[in-house]
């Protein structure tokens, strides 16, 4: 909301630099947001927060900075007047507590006077508001300058009688803006004999508004319930000046001043023939509401002791009146202008805002002490910083992406969509981890990077349960052919399984185990999925070369998945002293059929070893020359040792003719 | 040859040695069967009995003379030898170290661990939630109903079965609540969503949010927490303002400012207050025997502030360029 810097000093009255008066307006939590020029003077924007809907005029800011500031506030009311004749049409109130009061006022023969005074239409221009027609410009200003938004209708527009009531099934009202609105059974709207003629509180329809040929005119100022107006407009898409504030509170009292406000200002530019104002109210007109409260609730919350006097003068600012005293209770009303005031936290705000929230004291003692737990969270920190040691830089990809970009890859199956997306390449919420850290490549690879080792930890999102799965995904794309001076290390399956193998040392993650991928991203022949005893935990491999062309790379990247929030770790266990007792070590040469993979040379070696077997590690696989076309070398070494003694010649030896039976019998092994 | 020039000529020979090879030669020209001394100790015959000892003992010195210049210059080659070997195997020290390989962290996880470090310090659990919430956790048990202007400020992302992605973190706190009871002190670090997108907002950002729960907590707490928190992170020297705000969820409620140490204005980091009766009741727990304090912040912004960044939409790039700084 934009006021002029100068009015807010005359109502005031008194002249603070607007730097000192804005400063002074945010510490009591009026915010604001900017300020302009206009015409040789200022205009401040101000951000008010919904609950102060008593400062959305010239008025409350003015109120609310005296009080503030412990300043006499006066702020001038109209005397009353006689109109020339009745207000002829009936007033019905039919939506009990929605519309309590409603005041109305005919004008008709306007004939000017005097120019139209200039400041109405500055004020107008510093706050955004078109010039529309001089009664209209009147009611408007008054709203800025009180607070209360008005409507003036084209009376010979009516039938008959004004009535204010919900609206009636399928019944649409057209708006300002060639808006044809469906009203609902909760809109409140006011109507005359025959249809709506205004969405109450929010706009005026177009058919019955003023236009530059009318003759007479209806003004309606009246009092509509915020749980009536709130979220009306926005359910359209729109918002008004008039919907802003009724839904934040308009005082219930302030109807019928600015109403006299209007007659004054219009009576004092025109020769007009004003009717009597006509009010009817129901009973469900509010009443000002009492707040109970002590100064050990307010010593309580805010922690400092203020006494009654205190307490009793500071509210008084705010004209929260003292209603009465029992005891320890103090009974105070709350003025009609301020809906936000329902319980005493309420009013303990209103004193610290007197106070000024600068000048409660700290207190430095702890309120709670409760027990020390590890979280989820540490264990997410420490697998960041794992990764970073192993090399990967940590990106961080929105939720939300193109839902073409899942189908394409086959991974839209169970997605959720947006209902509300931003736009369509953020419509859906992503079902893994891959696509983001491919599109991550794919920025870096047009930057001139031919080398990446990127993670995220993140969630994936399913329609199917649990809807939400943590995961840690990583990505290797390794196409420099330059390599470090020194090093030549290829990057490609083993690194990353490596990766996982010693992620799952660090954190004691037992039972891994490695199975033919199903994934269908990832390549079929080149990639395992990863298990923890019978669980699917995620899969390692590189992409599917089917997938390359549709997002654009030369070279298949490599890349692991996890989904980390359910991974079983390990308790710490018994750690025992090693053997005083020296191991024996023999190196295996074989040579075995292609399809016989090393997990089976690996059983068979531990099934056929019978005793004293500590460890085997493969430290070459080869094929090629000198072998035949079916068939690879591999060469182990094999470790075995004893706590209780040194391991004579002869067990090693029939230890090592075990294996070569085992190997020769089970694997068609030839030793070489 | 006489003693004394034997001994002369001993000395000088070894001080001139530099290789086995010399050492080898004068071991045998000096101890060997026909070295330089015994031919000298030949010469006792010759000598009356009454000399004999002297010439005998003169000749032990000599020997043992000579065994001594032998185990030095013995040490000397070798010490050169191990500075010849060293000297063949010099490097170039300044070569960059092999493969390089250490990641980094995302600016915006180092802010939120810089954060968590100093709560978890003061005894705050670290808590997270689901992103996908309902209206119920989200809105309403926040003091937020349907209809409240609250709403407005928080540009919800829906789904199709009227669940929404949470707008902020502040439900992690009812579901702690409902989880823990009191008292309660944690700490809930997260993404968030809103459907918000330019210079200064993201559709996603992250937040992190505190929550204090106990028998009289009051004002005065939190202002210290906050205090001590701004302290740690920005400096002791940093002026900090308290004033009024307005959230649905806290009662009196609060915006803290911190100065610009450069510009000199009042930057806006983050929103607390003492938790509304509302929203303790609705968790369950009694407002007339319990009270709290919240308190809420921006980690982008933070992170902004921390690493004087210009532009929060870098932070969601992930370019490698910038991530490696």
């Amino acid at each position: 909301m934009k006021i002029l810097y100068s009015r807010l000093l005359e109502a005031i009255n008194s002249k603070p630099k607007i730097d000192n008066l804005c400063a002074d307006l945010t510490m009591i939590g009026i915010e604001v947001d900017g300020i302009e020029s206009l015409q040789g003077d200022k205009v401040i924007d101000f951000d008010l927060t919904p609950n102060r809907g008593d400062c959305f005029s010239v008025k409350g800011l003015a109120r609310d900075y005296c009080a503030f500031k412990n300043k006499k506030f006066v702020f001038s009311e109209s005397f009353s007047f006689k109109g020339k004749n009745e207000f002829k049409k009936n007033i019905k109130l039919s939506a009990s507590d929605a519309c309590s009061a409603y005041s109305a006022v005919s004008i008709s023969n306007l004939k000017y006077k005097k120019k139209f005074p200039q400041n109405i239409k500055k004020s107008l221009k510093a706050s955004g508001i078109q010039s529309i027609h001089p009664l209209v410009d009147i009611i408007n200003f008054v709203m800025l300058e009180r607070g209360q938004p008005m409507h003036v209708f084209d009376q010979d527009k009516i039938n008959g009688n004004i009535e204010v009531r919900f609206a009636k099934p399928k019944e649409t009202l057209e708006i300002l803006g060639e808006k044809k609105l469906k009203l609902t059974s909760d809109c409140l709207v006011i109507a005359d004999e025959k249809e709506p003629i205004a969405f109450a509180g929010i706009s005026g329809g177009i058919n019955h508004s003023v236009t530059k040929t009318t003759k007479n005119f209806i003004i309606e100022s009246a009092f509509f319930a915020p749980t009536a107006i709130k979220g009306k407009a926005r359910r359209y898409g729109f918002q008004t000046d008039a919907s802003q504030r009724f839904e934040r509170g308009v005082d219930f009292e302030l109807h019928e001043e600015a109403l006299r406000e209007v007659i004054v200002l219009t009576k004092d530019i025109f020769d007009a023939d004003v009717s009597e104002i006509k009010t009817k109210k129901n009973k469900y007109y509010p009443r000002k509401k009492a707040i109970s409260i002590s100064l050990n609730d307010i010593k309580q919350k805010l922690g400092v002791s203020i006494s009654e006097n205190f307490l009793i003068s500071t509210l008084k600012r705010l004209e929260i009146k003292l209603l009465k005293k029992t005891k320890s209770i103090f009974v105070f009303e709350v003025p009609s202008h301020r809906f936000d005031l329902s319980i005493k936290e309420d009013l303990i705000e209103e004193i610290a805002r007197m106070i000024g929230y600068d000048n409660l004291s700290q207190i430095k003692s702890d309120p709670v002490s409760q027990n020390y737990e590890i979280s989820q969270y540490d264990f997410l920190n420490a697998i960041k910083v794992f990764m970073n040691n192993k090399g990967f830089f940590e990106v961080i990809n929105y939720s939300f992406l193109d839902e073409k970009v899942l189908e394409n890859l086959n991974i839209s199956e169970n997605s959720i969509s947006l209902k509300n997306p931003l736009n369509n390449s953020l419509s859906t919420l992503r079902t893994s981890l891959l696509p983001s850290l491919a599109a991550n490549l794919e920025f870096n690879l047009n930057r001139g990077q031919n080398y990446l080792k990127l993670f995220e930890i993140g969630k994936t999102f399913s329609k199917k349960n649990p809807r939400e799965s943590l995961n840690l995904a990583a990505l290797l794309y390794d196409n420099e052919k330059m390599k470090n001076w020194n090093s030549n290390q290829d990057l490609d399956f083993y690194h990353l399984k490596g990766i996982i193998e010693d992620l799952a040392v660090e954190f004691r993650l037992s039972d891994l185990s490695w199975k033919k991928t199903t994934n269908d991203l990832l390549h079929p022949y080149a990639s395992a999925d990863i298990f923890q005893k019978s669980k699917k935990i995620g899969s390692v491999g590189s992409l599917n070369p089917r997938y390359l062309k549709k997002i654009d790379l030369a070279k298949a990247f490599y890349y692991f998945e996890l989904k980390i929030d359910s991974l079983h770790r390990k308790n710490l266990e018994k750690l025992t002293s090693s053997s005083i007792f020296p191991t024996s070590q023999r190196d295996f040469s074989l040579e075995v059929d292609k399809k016989i993979s090393y997990e089976q040379i690996e059983n068979c070696i531990k099934t056929s070893s019978k005793s004293y077997l500590q460890s085997l590690r493969i430290f070459d696989v080869y094929s090629g020359k000198n072998i035949d076309q079916e068939k690879k070398s591999i060469a182990i070494r094999i470790t075995w040792g004893s706590n209780k003694k040194t391991l004579s010649e002869d067990e090693i030896t029939q230890e090592t003719s075990l294996i070569i039976s085992g190997l020769e019998r089970k694997l068609k092994a030839i030793l070489r | 040859m006489d003693l004394d020039a034997l001994k002369a000529d001993l000395k000088k020979d070894f001080s001139e040695i530099s290789s086995q090879e010399e050492l080898n030669i004068l071991k045998v020209k000096y101890l060997g069967k026909k070295g330089h001394i015994s031919e000298l100790s030949k010469n006792i015959k010759n000598l009356s009995k009454k000399d004999r000892p002297e010439f005998g003992k003169a000749i032990g010195e000599l020997r043992k003379l000579c065994e001594e210049n032998i185990f030095s210059a013995q040490e000397k080659i070798e010490a050169i030898s191990i500075k010849e070997s060293l000297e063949k195997d010099q490097i170039d020290i300044t070569l960059p170290g092999s493969f390089k390989s250490q990641g980094k962290l995302h600016p915006l996880t180092v802010t939120t661990l810089k954060i968590t470090d100093f709560f978890s310090a003061q005894g705050y659990l670290i808590e997270d939630g689901p992103e996908i919430e309902s209206d119920y956790y989200n809105f309403d048990a926040l003091n937020i109903p349907l209809d409240h202007p609250a709403r407005d400020m928080h540009d919800t992302f829906y789904l199709d079965n009227g669940d929404l992605l949470r707008t902020h973190t502040s439900p992690v706190q009812i579901r702690a609540i409902e989880k823990r009871g009191a008292p309660l002190k944690i700490i809930c670090p997260g993404k968030v969503y809103r459907s918000d997108a330019d210079k200064t907002h993201t559709p996603m950002f992250h937040q992190i949010e505190g929550l204090v729960i106990s028998e009289n907590v009051n004002f005065g707490h939190l202002k210290n927490e906050i205090m001590t928190f701004i302290d740690f992170l920005f400096g002791p020297e940093t002026k900090v303002r308290f004033r009024p705000s307005y959230f649905p969820f806290t009662e009196p409620s609060a915006e803290v400012d911190i100065m610009d140490k450069k510009t000199k204005k009042w930057l806006e980091i983050m929103g607390c207050g003492l938790v509304h009766p509302n929203v303790i009741d609705m968790a369950g727990l009694n407002s007339k025997q319990l009270s709290g304090f919240a308190f809420g912040m921006g980690i982008e912004r933070m992170a902004k502030l921390l690493y004087e960044l210009e532009d929060m939409r870098s932070l969601f790039t992930n370019d490698i360029k910038f991530l490696s700084q």
